[in-house]
């Protein structure tokens, strides 16, 4: 890894730049604490809404002018909503960085809001959220989720929320949670390709230095969610092919200091397609799946581990019989040492790898950066990877991955049998 | 053919091995084989046996794949650059000693079907199809890719094995290396890994099925249950990759519809369809594309409606938007805006080392650029009276296809 510059500004905004010679672009991240983790309870979209509405002018440009300026960078860029934060993410010419800077800091700490951009992002949102509702991976996502983490609780839907608070939410609701989440205290800035830390620092300071930090500090807390029992859930979704399916648990948090021997675990299971038990058989050995993988999620909560699956509703039963019993192997130590090796050289590996790109590289700062993962985070944690023991899979496995107790979700065509 | 750039700024390489073959080759009864040939290239060799060689790639925390179009089939491998001879091993070797068993025909045959099945779950993969289908009479490119279900369930180990032997040959690919070292040295390793593997004897002549003009507008309507979001695509006979106006084409997509990144992009939005279709609350996401390819092929444009919205409606504002194009130049600040987005795009794309050796082998592997550099002297060219021509010569009725998504209500 190349050296992470970090600075931080007066009111609380961090930055971490990572110059890398021979490039033209710059990745740019800017993630403001404002995910799902921080919706109001009950309010899921909430979040969603306010990103989007921020696209859409400013108090000095409207929608389409503050467009036209973005365009006329050529810079590649969007806004998404994740479990923990709101990321602006974006390329752009290493030259044009102070520019994109500026139009970012406008549509994120002055956006107009203005009442008929609401309705329209309103009107966009609930056209996504029918299509999600025809949409198996989508479906099956929704329905997960809903077994799984209890009312109220963040991660219940997924972040494009809930069509009744999507309709519900009122122009006061969307200016107030603006004002209270989007702050630049526990935000990040990551800048990684062709520029300087001096570069980023004088562009951040004329962009974000006079931008306030908010009242009073926050947090949010959830009781800890667990799987008593197993839980089942098939949704029809008429007229389609194929069967996605969504086999999971709660996670653990990024912060949590097994998350590194979770990634391990994960990868020995089910991560990748190919170097994974899951995968090999389940697709290499009994072709009942094109894509098999699992992912596990980084947040401040316990984010979805879950397995994904596209399979023939012929197929549904034997597909989670399968995974399941791979998944039991490892709770019982039966993980040959080379699976274990090869689980971790892939992870170190990647490391690696993911150099070729500045987006890679932000990425990975990033998520050091959001969780305080520590400045030597880089030079500990290929080692920390490597260090992860096949008793510390075993235990994890059957601390975060019970194969007795899980959540499943089935959207696709009619099952040939129930799901039992 | 062997070709490597120097990209310094990570401790990698990425290595791309490009066949001249693909859906193109394929005749009926046999779509799909490029396709399904690709998944028996990961089956192992006599001296790699299955899961020896890409075991050790994911050891070396590779980013390793194939994909199979109309025109070529592709593999590649990005590693750390000590590993690169790894990785030539790997294409060498399987370039002409795959194994292509029968048991393993059949154990993939499933996967394949199974990732057919999922594209049919999107209704604009159904969409594209269908319209791909209608818009050529003679040429294969009107069979698409994957091929359909019952001619993968019919495909033979012998079959596969025959076009395996006849298209995977140096003397039918392009070898593409980009990474840390110098080119020099990059080719002198390829060349030691590929030099000494005997040709194709074979291959015959590029398929020669020229697609006969058209003269007036087909259309399709695909009707599935469920309630999804309606479409319309408008598909138009474009240029193949050599032409004269493959660079005008490029930016005219851009006109249309940006380097967009999707529905909750914050960027394309300040583009014809963007403000004619999003802004005004008639489609939900629209996107314009004109790929580069050995022959004639086509201009896309889609919408995805708001619910409630008439596909009329629609495609009549999407060719009032592309007969604008026709007739008027475009405005002198919109043409800064689409050329900075087409030459900023080639360096965000150029700026990653798998993407970089990607783009060059797209280009060469078409013919539709020398490199890198002729392909982004060729867009910083376009004029705006270019952008004009071209989709005057496009966008006309005789040569549109025009596709609908309907959806109906619930089957069950």
């Amino acid at each position: 890894m190349n050296r992470v510059y970090r600075s931080a500004l007066a009111n609380g905004l961090r930055l971490a730049v990572v110059p890398i010679a021979d490039l033209r672009s710059t990745s740019v991240l800017l993630a403001v604490e404002a995910g799902q983790w921080f919706e109001p309870a009950g309010r899921p979209g909430i979040a969603r809404l306010v990103a989007q509405t921020m696209l859409r002018g400013t108090a000095r440009r409207d929608a389409a002018t503050w467009a036209s300026e973005l365009d006329a960078l050529g810079a590649v860029a969007r806004l998404d909503v994740g479990a923990h934060a709101a990321v602006f993410s974006a390329q752009c010419l290493g030259d044009d960085l102070g520019e994109l800077l500026g139009l970012v800091a406008e549509a994120v700490r002055t956006p107009a809001l203005a009442d008929a951009e609401i309705e329209f992002v309103r009107g966009q949102t609930l056209a996504r959220l029918e299509k999600d509702e025809r949409d198996t991976r989508a479906v099956s996502d929704r329905a997960w989720r809903q077994l799984v983490y209890p009312e109220g609780h963040p991660f219940h839907a997924p972040a494009i929320g809930d069509a009744a608070v999507v309709r519900s939410a009122t122009s006061a609701e969307i200016r107030a949670y603006h004002k209270s989440a989007i702050a630049p205290d526990g935000a990040v800035l990551v800048v990684a390709g062709a520029t300087t830390p001096e570069a980023v620092k004088d562009a951040a300071g004329r962009a974000f230095g006079d931008w306030p930090k908010r009242a009073k500090p926050r947090d949010a807390s959830y009781p800890p969610t667990t799987l008593a029992t197993t839980k089942r859930r098939a949704e029809l979704v008429p007229d389609k092919t194929q069967s996605d399916v969504i086999i999971g648990w709660p996670g653990l948090p990024r912060t949590d200091p097994r998350f590194t021997a979770a990634r391990v675990t994960n990868m020995v299971y089910a991560a990748d397609t190919f170097a994974s038990r899951a995968g090999h058989v389940i697709r290499d050995q009994l072709g009942l799946a094109y894509y098999v993988f699992s992912a596990i999620g980084a947040s401040r909560g316990q984010s979805p581990w879950i397995v994904r699956m596209g399979v023939n509703p012929q197929n549904v039963r034997r597909a989670i019989d399968v995974a399941l019993d791979e998944l039991r192997k490892i709770t019982v130590g039966q993980i040959a040492d080379d699976d274990l090796a090869v689980a971790k050289d892939k992870l170190v590996g990647e490391l690696d790898v993911a150099l070729e790109s500045p987006a890679g590289v932000a990425a990975m700062v990033l998520e050091a950066e959001m969780f305080d993962l520590g400045e030597d985070h880089f030079e500990r944690y290929p080692r920390e990877l490597r260090a992860v023991t096949k008793e510390q899979v075993v235990e994890t496995a059957r601390t975060f991955l019970p194969p007795d107790r899980y959540a499943l979700a089935v959207a696709g065509p009619a099952l040939p049998e129930a799901l039992v | 053919m062997l070709y490597a750039l120097e990209a310094r700024h990570a401790p990698v390489v990425s290595l791309w091995v490009w066949y001249h073959v693909g859906g193109r080759n394929e005749v009926p009864g046999t779509t799909g084989m490029s396709h399904f040939l690709e998944h028996m290239l990961f089956k192992g060799t006599p001296k790699h046996p299955k899961g020896d060689l890409d075991r050790l790639l994911a050891r070396y925390g590779a980013q390793w794949n194939a994909f199979t179009s109309e025109d070529v089939t592709c593999y590649f491998e990005t590693v750390p650059k000590a590993r690169y001879q790894t990785a030539l091993e790997l294409e060498s070797d399987r370039m002409r000693n795959a194994l292509i068993s029968i048991e393993e025909t059949e154990a993939e045959r499933t996967v394949i079907v199974s990732e057919r099945e999922g594209y049919e779950n999107d209704p604009s993969f159904l969409l594209g199809e269908e319209l791909q289908a209608i818009a050529f009479s003679r040429h294969t490119y009107g069979q698409g890719v994957i091929g359909s279900k019952d001619e993968i369930k019919l495909m033979t180990r012998d079959g596969l094995y025959a076009h395996y032997r006849r298209f995977y040959a140096p003397n039918n690919a392009y070898v593409v290396v980009t990474g840390d070292d110098e080119p020099e040295r990059l080719i002198e390793h390829a060349t030691e890994a590929f030099g000494p593997l005997e040709p194709s004897r074979d291959l015959g002549e590029p398929p020669k099925a020229p697609e006969p003009e058209q003269h007036g507008e087909r259309r399709i309507t695909v009707h599935r249950a469920g309630g999804t979001l309606p479409i319309v695509m408008l598909a138009f006979r474009a240029p193949r990759a050599t032409d004269p106006r493959a660079a005008a084409l490029s930016a005219l997509a851009v006109a249309l519809a940006g380097t967009s990144t999707g529905s909750d992009g914050a960027s394309g939005r300040s583009s014809r369809l963007h403000r004619a279709l999003v802004e005004t609350g008639l489609a939900a996401d629209v996107d314009a594309t004109f790929q580069l390819m050995k022959d004639p092929f086509l201009f896309l444009t889609d919408a995805t409606l708001r619910p409630g919205i008439k596909h009329a409606d629609v495609e009549r504002v999407l060719l009032e938007e592309l007969a604008k194009l026709s007739t008027d130049l475009v405005a002198e600040d919109e043409f800064a805006r689409v050329r900075r987005q087409l030459l900023a795009s080639t360096a965000f794309n150029t700026d990653t080392i798998t993407w970089r050796a990607y783009r060059c082998g797209q280009l060469l592997s078409t013919g539709a650029a020398t490199s890198i550099g002729d392909w982004y002297a060729k867009l910083a060219a376009v004029t705006r009276e270019e952008i004009r021509d071209a989709a005057a010569a496009l966008f006309v009725e005789r040569s549109r296809n025009v596709g609908w998504f309907v959806p109906e209500g619930d089957a069950s």
